[in-house]
């Protein structure tokens, strides 16, 4: 009877949650199946697919444009983490620091209010600002800086850099938050205790903040790592990839032979891998929060 | 124990049902997947089906409201589907009113998931090659038999444009599409800067818009600023410089017309090939033209910034646009403050290059690539057809807008286009560009036998024209991306070359 009462429970529950597998299966896991198995096939995207066993692999091994592909994907991660960490760590600890709280609440809420503008409409306005006659060139002309004047967009070295580097002052308000937290978090006690070492100004950032904040510079090192690899937007929407393949990158090349191309079963062998790097990050990600905990 | 037991076996015994679900899926989101094409139900038996027939007619779409350059007022399409389904009780005929960015890919992902409009825009170069196959219905049978529409036909082809019809065929001798018009494409210019530089008179030959260029230059005018488009300008060049060669690489397949099997076996051949001088040596004489643009937009992907390049035109910041006949439409809506003039693409003269044939080449680019270029999905793309009589009823509505009169009151009515089946004419104000209509389709490109081809020399040609690489580096790279298609090719069509 009463394991007839806990069948009873337990089945309710799993009924509660059964929706949610029957949608996490069909829309996360089947997805991934089946780009496990088309990575191993010819498929134009519309007719049956064609086993081929390694070719997509070993294809990959020989695509000029995958290798252009990944130096860009590594450059972009480099300066990705550079940006996500230190301007946001800046800002928290400036805020932080603020007095009243009060105040601290409005700068919070100023720089956190940004993030209601959609990242196309932000995407599409810098692409306005690096055109020849945009923002910048004409700020240059300006002060008598012509010769400071670039095609940003135009010009295969410079290209990448200046989708790296669009968004001034690059204050990402979930980085912002995440840190702002973990300061947080300090015990008001270790400070008062690395005041009276004399622990103060810098000294207390780089003797306490930071040590503390490793989790928060740990969690968001990984989140970052992860985004870029999957960050299409910026090249899709600003260069196509160009000039030439200097800002393609390897998801917007996985795009492109599957959509554009309709090589969709090489598109899934690019992702597969994609996949397992971004797993591995996922997990080093989870082992080092975990280790903190 | 049993009972920790049960509780560890009962969670995977509740995904048993649900990787059941999964596996029974067809792998195209699920059997049960809505089909958006098409509404209504299908009563079985030809001429007795009825339900609604989907069409995206592109730029013919009627009252369209999410589609650039239509005219809000037109509505020929609609009226035509009126008439007929008053004569059809029970057929619902529904336009798609939707722009697509990359309708390539539109129709790759709707076709995947057989969700096809019934009746779709399709340009011939597209569905016999580009597509996957099987995407479109093979329309031969019914273009050799008789259209109920037109009694004094004996076949509907004979009511079609010969050429076109010929021009258009798969290598494998079907027709994926009716083909009613032509685009023509020209350089559109700003009469009122063309007044302010002084020009006076139009150019006809490469020197003249040279010297064109420079005199808009010195007035301290920008004569252009786009993407150049590898597809469009090396079709007047190759097409040019070919000419005496047409037959031959138009012949590999034994049908009119040059086919992505022509291409590939001439690339293979090494007439289309970087060793063949002539299929490098109008990049440094393109070169001398785009050094007089604004750089902005030389290495810039065409898709993305066409729009851009073509509203700074019609703001008139740059003098000149290259584009085809839709601009007029779209500088109405524009609203724009000069006068609009245009000129074809001028004559190569010998002293620019020996390799030249001196051929009028300006309608090379166009041709019969225009809107009215309506396909019919297959079972396979769209479910939906696979409802008795439903493929006749769809066949029935084509053969109803396939007259020449219809043609032409569609084609007409948009005013963008030129209608090319015998017995039509076309708008006044585009008989200046009707006249690249009557030229003889013969055209040498490359770019159809693999689909990453002309994206790959896009970039490259970019590179070449902004001075980031020099003619020998981008010699080298249109080879290998010419070697990659050619081979590409080869193993999706298992073709031996050593044969041609």
């Amino acid at each position: 009877m009463r394991l007839k009462a806990r069948t009873a429970m337990a089945l309710t529950g799993y009924a509660f949650i059964l929706p949610t597998f029957v949608f996490l299966i069909w829309f996360m896991y089947y997805p991934v199946y089946q780009a496990l198995s088309g990575a191993f096939t010819y498929w134009d995207g519309f007719n049956p697919p064609a086993f081929i066993g390694l070719d997509n692999f070993r294809r990959m091994l020989s695509d000029d444009v995958l290798g252009q592909s990944t130096i860009n994907a590594l450059i972009w991660v480099a300066f990705a983490v550079l940006l996500a960490v230190l301007p946001s760590f800046l800002v928290a600890e400036l805020i932080f620091h603020v007095r009243k709280s009060r105040w601290q609440y409005v700068y919070r809420t100023i720089f956190v209010l940004p993030i209601v503008i959609p990242m196309v409409v932000t995407i599409l306005l810098w692409r306005f600002v690096y055109q020849g006659d945009g923002a910048i060139n004409q700020l240059f002309a300006l002060f008598g800086l012509e010769h400071w004047q670039q095609l940003w967009l135009g010009d295969p070295d410079i290209a990448l850099y200046a989708i790296i580097f669009m968004g001034v002052p690059w204050i990402n308000p979930f980085n912002l938050l995440i840190f702002y937290a973990g300061l947080q978090s300090i015990p008001k006690e270790v400070i008062e205790a690395a005041k009276l070492d004399g622990a103060t100004g810098w000294r207390r950032v780089l003797r306490l903040d930071i040590p503390l904040s490793l989790p928060q510079f740990r969690l968001i090192v990984i989140l970052t790592l992860i985004g870029s690899l999957q960050n299409i937007i910026p090249p899709l929407v600003m260069t196509g990839g160009g000039p030439g393949y200097s800002t393609y990158v390897p998801i917007l090349h996985m795009y492109n032979v599957s959509t554009v191309n309709g090589e969709f079963g090489y598109g899934m062998a690019i992702a597969l891998v994609i996949f397992v790097v971004i797993l591995a990050f996922t997990i080093v990600n989870m082992r080092l929060v975990k280790s903190d905990a | 124990m049993n009972q920790n037991k049960f509780k560890r076996v009962w969670p995977i015994a509740m995904l048993v049902p649900v990787l059941a679900l999964g596996a029974c899926s067809d792998g195209n989101g699920g059997a049960n997947s809505g089909t958006a094409s098409s509404g209504g139900g299908g009563r079985a038996e030809g001429g007795t089906w009825t339900g609604t027939i989907t069409m995206y007619a592109q730029a013919y779409t009627p009252n369209a409201k999410n589609i650039s350059g239509i005219q809000a007022e037109q509505k020929m399409l609609a009226t035509l589907a009126e008439a007929y389904e008053a004569e059809h009780p029970g057929i619902d005929i529904q336009f798609v009113d939707e722009e697509f960015k990359d309708y390539t890919q539109t129709v790759r992902v709707k076709a995947a998931a057989g969700e096809m409009f019934d009746v779709f825009w399709g340009q011939w170069a597209d569905l016999n090659g580009t597509l996957p196959k099987g995407i479109a219905v093979d329309l031969t049978p019914y273009l050799n038999a008789p259209n109920p529409y037109l009694p004094d036909q004996d076949k509907w082809v004979d009511a079609m444009n010969e050429t076109v019809v010929n021009e258009t065929v798969a290598p494998g001798g079907e027709h994926y599409n009716i083909n009613g018009d032509y685009v023509a494409t020209a350089f559109f210019y700003n009469k009122d800067l063309f007044e302010q530089a002084g020009i006076e008179e139009l150019p006809t030959t490469w020197n003249e818009l040279l010297a064109l260029a420079a005199q808009l230059q010195e007035a301290g005018i920008v004569p252009m600023s786009q993407a150049p488009d590898y597809g469009w300008f090396q079709r007047h060049f190759l097409s040019d410089f070919y000419a005496e060669e047409y037959d031959t690489i138009a012949g590999f397949d034994e049908a009119p017309g040059v086919s992505s099997k022509d291409e590939a076996v001439a690339i293979h051949k090494g007439i289309l090939s970087t060793g063949d001088e002539r299929l490098m040596a109008w990049w440094p004489i393109f070169k001398t033209f785009t050094d007089t643009w604004k750089p902005d937009y030389l290495t810039a992907d065409v898709a993305v910034v066409t729009e851009t390049a073509r509203n700074d035109f019609l703001a008139g910041k740059t003098a000149i646009f290259y584009d085809g006949s839709w601009v007029p439409n779209l500088a109405r809506d524009a609203q724009i403050q000069f006068e609009l003039g245009s000129f074809n693409f001028p004559i190569l003269e010998p002293s620019v290059t020996p390799l030249t044939n001196g051929l009028d080449v300006s309608g090379a680019v166009g041709g019969p690539n225009a809107a009215f270029q309506f396909a019919v999905a297959t079972k396979e793309a769209n479910k939906t057809m696979k409802e008795p009589g439903k493929l006749e009823a769809v066949i029935d509505w084509l053969h109803f807008i396939g007259t020449p009169g219809h043609v032409e009151q569609v084609v007409n009515e948009n005013g963008t286009f030129v209608p090319t089946w015998p017995g039509t004419s076309p708008n006044a104000e585009m008989k200046e560009l009707a006249e690249q209509s009557t030229q003889a389709l013969r055209v040498v490109s490359i770019g159809n036998s693999s689909a990453n081809l002309l994206k790959d020399i896009q970039r490259t040609f970019g590179l070449y024209l902004s001075g980031n690489i020099g003619l020998e580096e981008a010699t080298e790279s249109v080879q290998k991306a010419l070697d990659a298609a050619q081979n590409e090719y080869k193993t999706k069509n298992d073709i031996d070359f050593s044969a041609y």
